[in-house]
């Protein structure tokens, strides 16, 4: 996300300034380890000062500074996993030392494990309750999750205290257009568009078109960003998205493929690309639905979409554990019964077939009656 | 559901190059030298062979401002739509549909293929608007004309009309044979063809759709008819289901998936021509309800079955009406049935 990349950029370094420690001896006494250690990763040589940091430590482990600067210098060199065991050794000995705190939950975020990092963000707002830079940042988490209520109850209050926050209006716009909330959504839009065009707003636009099912629309207002901002986070996945529903497949595909050049983890641009290679490509496409489940672990489209790979490629038993769980947590989402029906046909089990056709019939008329005000039988 | 098909039934889709139908002929002598007069074999037309625009000279259709003309010389057809000194014109590619319900046509513009907005219907003998096309309004002449496709839809239009033009999801024009040819139902005839020729039986192998049991062959029919699933997740209620012949069987009460008495192929051989003569289906009935197998009679009569259990429903804008599938014991003045 856009406010993110700028919110991640704050955050950097945050634990070098904590640094106490200068100590200057003939050898290498653990003092000396950590003061070089220091110069090193002050210099940019971080793995130089990965490795005074590893000696030092070998010699006095319970340095929390030196553990989260080990952190630090790690998730510099993108090596998030190990960073996260050295965050933690250090919130171990310091649980309550925020800047830690929240370059943990950055190693998560950074590692595509959105769901630990919103974890590790709410325990930052919990003891700073309307901090803006991690309230951004775990409404960007929860946005990738699709809990999109929980970004509007967190942005909404400090939209009110900073109602001139672009960044701001940005995300409380993307959450409400997601949720459904287009017109209170569009509104953040005019705000953003009032200092002049943008091109977070014509994604906002574009987006709001997707959910009324407006694909050219939609298509429209991305073309408009991208003449203004191509590189914007997230713009390509949803072009993508808008293109594919049109049925401009190769164009999605190549949009769709741009987005996760830049960010691997995009979920749109998975779960979409996903659904495209589908019919030719059945092992691509399951690789890019499992990675867009990583980004929203239990999401119901995305493991829909994976039972439905699994009927495709004759699994149907996987297929049929999959959809029975998806129709108990949705049992009025009248595809995830079609396919079960599919299931248990592959299975032999007619029965089951009649059943979930006539569960799917009947959610139809209902649906049908709801719309004409009426009653289903 | 495409994506839930077993792999044999992707086979419409599939990329098969064109082997041409006339080789198989040599060998499915009776299958070939009367498959192409069917419906299925006559789903697209070049202009020089459609009877329709043949009979018909000069179609007229007129839309609010807009005025369209269909004008066939010889083996050419364009289509014209003026609005005052606005002209659009351009060469039809195809006809789709034999026409005993309705005719549409394709043309090619600006890199993409459109459906026509004004058919052919022959109950009407004339043009009016495109089914699909009922409630929208069109701004330009070129929308007046037809209504642009996605690759994806073209492709799929293509898929089922033609066979052979559609490789991996993407249409190929310069590779299209018009109508429903062997390949589109029973695969890689290509590769049969030459495993005959080299004596390998083992690799002339073909699915044998004979023996599909009735949720295979509705799947199989339905890639182009509509299957059971794809109409459910539509939603779609109402006489407009009455076209999707595989969703109506399958909500019928006797519909069974495993019994072969109620498939497609039960009551239409996909080789020939559709039988028009009623009582012909009473045996496919009675294969099933007989007092000699102790199963449900009908009171009322022993022939005819399909007049009252399959009645005739009218579609709306489509000038026709269609035989509804979904076989039933049909109340006077009772609702169609969703």
């Amino acid at each position: 996300m856009l406010v993110c990349g700028r919110t991640l950029a704050g955050f950097a370094g945050l634990i070098l300034g904590v640094s106490g420690v200068a100590l200057c001896q003939d050898h290498p006494s653990p003092d000396a380890l950590l003061h070089q250690a220091l110069e090193l990763h002050r210099s940019g040589d971080f793995a130089g000062a990965i490795a005074e940091y590893r000696a030092y430590l070998e010699q006095v482990p319970d340095n929390p500074m030196a553990l989260s600067n080990l952190g630090a210098a790690l998730a510099h060199g993108g090596d998030f996993p190990e960073a996260i065991v050295e965050y933690r050794k250090a919130l171990e000995l310091q649980p309550a030392n925020l800047p830690v705190q929240m370059n943990l939950a950055l190693a998560y975020y950074k590692s595509a494990d959105i769901s630990h990092a919103a974890a590790e963000l709410e325990r930052v707002l919990g003891e700073r309750p309307g901090e803006r830079q991690p309230a951004l940042l775990l409404s960007d988490c929860y946005l990738r999750l699709g809990e999109n209520r929980k970004a509007i109850d967190l942005l909404a209050p400090l939209e009110q205290q900073t109602p001139d926050d672009k960044a701001l209006d940005y995300m409380l716009g993307n959450a409400l257009i997601r949720d459904g909330q287009t017109a209170r959504g569009e509104l953040l839009v005019d705000r953003i568009l009032r200092d002049g065009d943008s091109a977070e707003a014509h994604l906002l636009l574009g987006e709001s078109r997707i959910w009324a099912q407006d694909y050219a629309g939609a298509v429209t207002e991305f073309q408009k960003a991208l003449a203004i901002n191509p590189q914007l986070p997230s713009l390509n996945g949803y072009y993508g998205t808008a293109l594919a529903n049109l049925g401009e497949t190769a164009e999605a595909e190549a949009a769709l493929r741009k987005e996760l050049a830049a960010d691997a983890n995009d979920y749109a641009a998975n779960f979409q690309l996903g659904k495209l290679l589908m019919r030719d490509d059945s092992a691509q496409s399951r690789a890019y639905f499992v990675r867009a489940l990583g980004q929203r672990p239990n999401d119901f489209a995305a493991r829909y979409q994976l039972a439905l790979l699994d009927l495709q490629d004759s699994h149907p038993e996987q297929a049929r554990a999959a959809l029975e769980s998806l129709t108990r947590e949705n049992p009025r989402d009248v595809r995830a019964h079609i396919a079960l029906a599919t299931a248990y046909y592959k299975l032999k089990r007619k029965q089951d077939v009649n059943k979930q056709r006539a569960i799917v019939l009947e959610l139809n008329a209902e649906k049908h009656a709801g719309a004409s005000g009426g009653t289903s039988k | 559901m495409r994506s839930a098909l077993p792999a044999l039934l992707l086979l419409p889709f599939a990329a098969v190059a064109a082997s041409g139908d006339a080789s198989c002929a040599a060998c499915h002598k009776s299958e070939a030298s009367h498959f192409p007069g069917t419906p299925m074999g006559l789903a697209a037309l070049s202009v020089g062979r459609c009877d329709i625009l043949q009979k018909h000279p000069l179609l007229e259709y007129r839309e609010g401002p807009f005025h369209t003309e269909i004008k066939t010389e010889g083996n050419r057809s364009t289509i014209t739509v003026t609005r005052g000194t606005e002209t659009f014109s351009t060469p039809i590619l195809y006809a789709l549909g034999q026409g005993k319900a309705g005719q549409t046509y394709v043309f090619q513009y600006d890199g993409a293929i459109y459906e026509s907005r004004a058919s052919y219907y022959n109950a009407i003998g004339g043009l009016d608007i495109t089914i699909g096309d009922i409630g929208t309004v069109p701004q330009t002449v070129v929308e007046a004309a037809g209504r642009r496709l996605a690759p994806l839809d073209a492709a799929n239009c293509f898929g089922c009309h033609t066979n052979g033009a559609v490789v991996h999801g993407m249409l190929h024009l310069d590779a299209v044979t018009p109508g429903v040819g062997c390949q589109s139902c029973h695969g890689d005839v290509e590769r049969h063809e030459a495993a005959v020729r080299s004596g390998n039986v083992a690799a002339a192998r073909l699915p044998h759709l004979g023996d599909l049991a009735a949720e295979d062959m509705l799947e199989l029919c339905g890639q182009c008819h509509r299957t059971w699933a794809q109409i459910a997740q539509t939603g779609m209620n109402g006489p407009n289901t009455v076209r999707f012949q595989p969703y109506r069987l399958t909500n019928s009460k006797c519909y069974d998936v495993d019994d072969k008495r109620i498939r497609c192929t039960a009551c239409h051989d996909p080789h020939g021509q559709i039988d028009t003569n009623l009582a012909s289906y009473d045996s496919k009935c009675t294969a099933c309800h007989a007092a000699a197998l102790h199963t449900k009679t009908c009171p009322v009569s022993k022939e005819n079955c399909v007049t009252c259990h399959m009645p005739k429903i009218d579609l709306p804008g489509a000038h026709h009406q269609f035989t509804d599938h979904e076989i039933r014991i049909v109340r006077a003045g009772g609702p169609y049935p969703n």
